[in-house]
């Protein structure tokens, strides 16, 4: 009979020690994939390497899509700290850009100084405002915010179909619907060519690092996270705790819309999130809600991403089987979680008293 | 605690070091002449080259471009966002591309973009023509069949195989490209059938196959016999095959897919511009333009006649030969739009420009 | 030999032996009523014979033939079903999709027919009465009792066991059940019901076995016995324990609640009417069946539950409408050990300091948590208490139990209170620790806080306290003097026997 126990406590190196074998067990398996496909796959993974790690423009690329990773890895851990399932912060990402979008649209002449601050703080306002639909349906209704965020992101995509469509329509695409493009007054400058979103999302990363370690709301945040009955028991207004982290948590996703919008697209589209609102989620899940790790998993994470696409056009590799590496990896490193939490224990049979007794005699 | 003060101050410095690294390395130079083995041609295309589409037709001419013994690199599903622009710079930066064809609508402004990056890289964009030209940039050229002359062909296949006179079009989006097909479509149905009307539905994709067949079932029960469509999957084909009805394709030969109901379809050659372009590189005669060429150049294309009439097959034949010797001139007065106003007087013809740009619907067509 | 036998059973849970080489036996045709009080082991052993648990030693014999479980699933197959206090239903599902479920169909498909005929079979033999379209989630307790009896019967079970059946239904309910075991006893099915009841063991039972801290103590006809006796042999001799209570001159009074009512989820009274007073520089003890409305009265005066009436009033200020937060400030603290030991008042995850800071940092200044002020109080508290722990920012839970009540009472003292609220404090600790905890008590007293101590060992509660509180039922049976009062009139209060 096979039984699943808890596992005693394992101690920090030993659960490092089993994420590096999983990831090397990713590989393995990956490798395998691709070889199946008929390509060689160390040429495969240098490639990937090379693509998004060595030549500067892939390095470029990485950090374009680092950038939104981190901050919205950032804005979901604080609702995962607090076990409020977000996933919405793709919709909370669009709108973020609806919320940037909206102050280009109708204060182009503001200087840059004051009118990329707006759009940030008008980002962060119409997201947070987005993620306190669910935060106040789960207080008031008990209504799982897991389904309640998922499903606002299409309601998210729609919308910016609807405003793209309608009234913020240009007429520089011919019948397109398209928004216009950002000018440049309302567009991120740039730092060693690349925008500086980088240096918003450093700046984010010690912000909730101190939020979460530091400050009293973090400390309400974590021990609701861990206990709700302590948590009231301790006094703490619990419906108001949910609400503010919720709409915090919505509010630095859209910053990363807003970021992206400006920095990256220099306008609004409804394919702008590439995802990333859901790669987020595992990001922060793998970095264990860790600012500070959250930066260097969603560095690597974005290195994979940009590899996979490095090797499309360069080793003629159907982007479907770079989705399959991706998928094996996560497969792989959330897998091995189990093992640090669980070890399966082949035991026999229960024996009676009999059966021992006969033993015994033998 | 202060391991972990550091490990921010660590991975600041990692990121610093990568953006001093990325810094550079800016292209400056002018075009030219590019010897066929130093070549290397990179393709956008939107779907993917299983579409059975207009990806999977432009793909066709990539693959006569390699069979030419040209270098070729693709990648699919390339999104019409900022994406684009970095596919494109991936494309110039990690594969060493120097010659850019990007083949959707939407990938334009992108394409201007890296353009300007790269002024020694030379490009190609498909169908966005007017709007290219609007940037006189000097290393973009653009190209597009004029596809409308085989719809005509394909509407009088239309117009004289319906029976109800009531011809369906399942079309993409509200462009003038998409306008002007489905004008040039209904004028081709007209000719042979002045009762007969064609109803458009917009399905706001280029490729959606379940949009696609929703709404050819809708056309279907509004009481067309006949579906044709501007959008890029096999789905209303395979709708009107399902209820015994007749189609018309586009963009590549399906005819396997539905082999009893389907009719013709109206097909690119983009291999002729490409192998055009490329050798106008090589030679040193390459200049930026506006490539739009129709059946008598070969671009274009009607797909094979089946099922239907031998004598609308003959019709159809007469027509081409008449658009390919230039006696037919398809959008020549008089043409009303489909509100009764007079677009075009009688004896006059349209100008290349207008028809390029034309945003109104012609007589017969019933947009919804 | 009985139908079902147990023999020299026993069960260790770390230092705890739980069972102690009980024997007990059923036989087919009969209510067996199983009576102890918390913790005498009554749930271990009927966990043991639905395979929950394996005995460290002694065997099982059913029909004669020794038998072992390795799952529930064994244990099933030898006919054996457990009717567990809380139902284990599924809320969305229909009483026949319930019954299908726990039926374990053999093969993928299962026929509604059989199972419809097998359904009314059973209904008509023993009495049951269940709607089989009715979701759960509309079925008052009773019916998904019902529903949970008839699940298992479905399964072919003709050994039932019931833990605290009767807790939750109303006398009329009761009186249903009892003709449905009536006729089960009839059909020759052997019934085991647990309960702490008296009247009812009187009123249903044959035979009855009493447990007293793990052991077995004997069993007895029904017809041959009296409440008097049994209870005696429930709460055991009294004691002498070495446990002081301090003489101490009472203070003012603190803390008076008034004709208090709290309603539970079913929207029954879970507290009825309770009035009592507490006095600085005292220990109110208070005895009870657990779940007779200690926890519900503990919460409702630390503000978690909400009053439906009467009035709370402490230091003559109503605090009834306060917040967990402004009772709090106000002087009062509540540490409530639940059987989970983890489940209320500590963050298992988090270390000593952060399980400090829980109370301490609402009164920090600024938005900000002052983690060395934590540690500070944390050190202090570790000292203190003598709490045994590599450092103060040691994971609470992977303290050793007496460790952690020390964090979470010397926590709640260290804010200083007047009236501190302790329920269970010593609940799994061992005799030392335990000792540590009385002393820690006692010194709160002689400083003149109010405490109100929640126990469960009676021989504790009639050393330590200076009044004992007895609760049945969500209502107080009265208020007794410690050095007066004999353990058996108490048991018969926590009974719900007024004398």
């Amino acid at each position: 009979m096979i039984k699943i126990v808890k596992q005693n406590e394992v101690s920090k190196k030993q659960s490092i020690l089993i994420m590096l074998g999983a990831i090397a067990i990713a590989f393995v398996i990956s490798g395998i994939v691709i070889a199946a496909f008929g390509k060689n796959p160390f040429q495969v993974f240098a490639g990937m390497v090379q693509g998004a790690l060595l030549k500067p423009y892939g390095i470029k690329q990485t950090l374009n899509k680092a950038i939104p990773l981190v901050v919205l890895s950032l804005g979901v851990s604080i609702a995962f700290k607090m076990k409020f399932w977000n996933i919405g912060a793709e919709g909370q990402f669009y709108f973020g850009a609806i919320g940037a979008t909206f102050c280009v649209t109708y204060f182009p002449n503001l200087p840059a100084y004051i009118l990329l601050p707006l759009m940030m703080v008008v980002a962060m306002l119409f997201a947070g405002i987005y993620a306190l639909i669910p935060a106040l349906l789960k207080v008031r209704f008990g209504a799982s915010e897991t389904l309640v965020t998922l499903m606002l992101n299409y309601i998210a995509v729609i919308f910016v179909d609807v405003l793209q469509s309608g009234v913020w329509k240009s007429a520089d695409y011919m019948g397109r619907n398209h928004v216009a493009k950002y000018p440049e007054n309302a567009l991120l400058p740039k730092l060693f060519g690349v925008h500086i979103g980088w240096i918003f999302a450093l700046i984010l990363a010690v912000i909730v690092y101190i939020l979460l370690k530091k400050t009293k709301l973090g400390y309400e945040i974590s021990v609701l996270g861990e206990n709700e009955r302590t948590a009231r028991y301790a006094g703490m207004n619990v419906t108001k705790i949910v609400i503010l982290a919720a709409v915090l948590s919505g509010g630095i996703c859209g910053i990363a819309g807003m970021l992206q919008a400006t920095g990256y697209e220099g306008t609004m589209t409804d394919t702008m999130s590439g995802g990333f609102g859901f790669t987020a989620i595992i990001t922060a899940w793998l970095a264990n809600l860790s600012a500070p790790i959250i930066i260097v998993v969603s560095f690597l994470f974005a290195a994979l991403l940009r590899g996979s696409e490095a090797i499309e056009s360069s080793m003629k590799m159907s982007p479907a089987i770079a989705e399959i590496i991706q998928g094996i990896i996560l497969f792989c490193v959330l897998g091995s979680h189990f093992f640090t939490n669980y070890k399966v224990i082949i035991s026999k049979r229960v024996k009676t008293s009999a059966e021992k007794g006969a033993e015994k005699n033998d | 605690m202060k391991k972990k003060i550091l490990a921010i101050i660590v991975a600041v410095l990692m990121m610093a070091t990568l953006f001093a690294a990325c810094n550079g390395s800016e292209n400056s130079g002018e075009l030219k002449p590019i010897a066929k083995e130093d070549m290397k041609i990179g393709f956008l295309y939107i779907g993917d080259i299983g579409d059975m589409g207009y990806s999977f037709a432009h793909d066709q001419g990539r693959l006569a471009l390699e069979e030419a013994g040209y270098e070729t690199v693709y990648v699919e599903n390339v999104p019409e966002s900022s994406d684009c622009a970095s596919r494109i710079r991936d494309l110039i930066e990690n594969d060493g591309c120097n010659v850019i064809y990007a083949t959707s609508y939407g990938h334009w402004p992108y394409v201007v973009e890296v353009a300007k990056e790269y002024p020694d890289v030379y490009f190609g964009h498909a169908t966005a023509g007017s709007e290219i030209l609007a940037e006189n940039l000097p290393n973009v050229t653009t190209y597009m069949g004029a596809v409308y002359e085989s719809r005509y062909l394909a509407g009088i296949a239309a117009g004289l195989e319906t029976k109800t006179n009531k011809i369906g079009y399942v079309a993409a989006m509200a462009l003038p490209e998409v306008v002007r097909g489905c004008n040039a479509f209904t004028l081709g149905v007209r000719s042979v059938n002045p009762e007969a009307t064609v109803e458009v539905i917009y399905i706001n994709s280029w490729y959606d196959p379940t949009a696609e067949s929703a709404a050819a079932t809708t056309l279907m029960d509004n009481g067309c016999d006949i579906m044709a469509q501007h959008c890029d999957s096999t789905a209303p084909q395979t709708a009107a095959a399902d209820r015994g009805l007749k189609s018309i394709g586009y963009n590549s030969p399906t005819a396997s897919f539905n082999p009893t109901s389907y009719m013709t379809a109206p097909l690119f050659h983009w291999d002729v511009f490409y192998l055009n372009d490329v050798n106008s590189i090589v030679d040193g005669t390459w200049a930026p333009r506006n490539y739009w060429e129709g059946l008598d150049a070969g671009m274009v294309d009607l797909d094979e006649c089946i099922n239907m009439a031998d004598s609308t097959k003959a019709a159809i034949e007469e027509a081409r030969a008449k658009i390919v010797d230039g006696s037919l001139y398809i959008f020549s007065g008089e043409i009303k739009d489909n509100k009764g106003e007079v677009k075009v007087a009688a004896g006059e013809k349209m100008a290349a420009e207008d028809i390029w740009g034309m945003m109104w619907n012609v007589e017969g067509v019933i947009a919804g | 030999m009985a139908y079902v036998r147990l023999e020299n059973i026993t069960k260790i849970f770390g230092s705890v032996t739980a069972n102690d080489k009980i024997t007990f036996e059923v036989e087919k045709g009969e209510i067996h009523a199983l009576l102890g009080e918390n913790g005498s082991g009554k749930s271990t052993l009927m966990n043991i014979l639905s395979g929950i648990y394996a005995p460290n030693s002694g065997s099982i014999y059913i029909g004669g033939k020794e038998v072992a479980f390795a799952s529930p699933k064994d244990s099933i197959d030898a006919g054996i079903g457990m009717v567990h206090q809380h139902f284990k239903l599924v809320d969305v599902f229909t009483a026949r999709e319930n019954i299908a479920a726990g039926k374990g169909s053999r093969g993928f498909w299962s026929s509604t027919a059989e199972l419809n005929k097998r359904i009314a079979d059973i209904a008509e033999k023993y009495g049951l009465a269940v709607e089989l379209d009715k979701k759960i989630y509309d079925m008052s307790v009773s019916e998904k009792q019902t529903v949970e009896i008839m699940k298992v019967l479905c399964r072919g079970a003709d050994i039932l066991i019931l833990d605290e059946p009767t807790a939750v239904l109303t006398p009329q309910e009761i009186q249903i059940l009892f003709d449905i075991l009536r006729n089960m006893k009839k059909a020759g099915c052997a019934v085991v019901i647990i309960t702490h009841k008296l009247n009812e063991v009187m009123e249903i039972s044959d035979r009855v076995t009493v447990l007293q801290k793990g052991k077995c103590i004997e069993t007895l006809k029904t017809s041959e016995t009296n409440p008097q006796q049994l209870t005696e042999m429930m709460v055991g001799k009294a004691v002498n324990l070495d446990i002081e209570c301090v003489p101490m001159e009472r203070g003012r009074k603190l803390l008076s609640l008034d004709k208090v009512c709290v309603k539970n989820k079913e929207n029954r009274n879970a507290l009825d009417e309770v009035s009592f007073d507490v006095f600085s520089g005292e220990i109110l003890g208070i005895a009870g069946i657990a779940g007779s409305g200690q926890k519900e009265l503990c919460e409702a005066i630390a503000g978690l539950e909400k009053v439906s009436e009467g009035d709370i009033i402490f230091k003559d200020e109503s605090i009834v409408q306060l917040s967990p937060r402004d009772i709090i400030r106000r002087g009062i603290t509540m540490s409530f050990v639940p059987e989970d030991r983890l489940g209320m008042g500590l963050v298992a995850g988090m270390d000593i300091v952060e399980n400090v800071l829980l109370k301490a940092y609402q009164n920090m200044p600024g938005m900000f948590i002052n983690r060395a002020e934590g540690r500070r109080i944390a050190d202090d508290i570790i000292e203190r208490f003598q709490i045994y722990t590599p450092s103060a920012s040691h994971t609470v839970k992977k303290l050793s139990g007496g460790n952690i009540q020390k964090v979470l009472l010397g926590r709640e003292i260290n804010l200083n209170p007047e009236l501190l609220i302790t329920a269970y404090p010593v609940r799994g600790l061992d005799i030392g620790a335990s000792y540590k905890i009385y002393d820690i008590l006692n010194e709160q007293k002689q400083k003149g806080v109010g405490i109100i101590f929640v126990g469960e060992d009676l021989d504790v509660l009639l050393h330590l306290c200076d009044r004992l509180m007895v609760m049945h039922s969500g209502k107080i049976m009265d208020i007794v003097d410690p050095k007066s009062v004999t353990k058996e009139q108490v048991g018969m209060l926590m009974m719900g026997h007024k004398q």
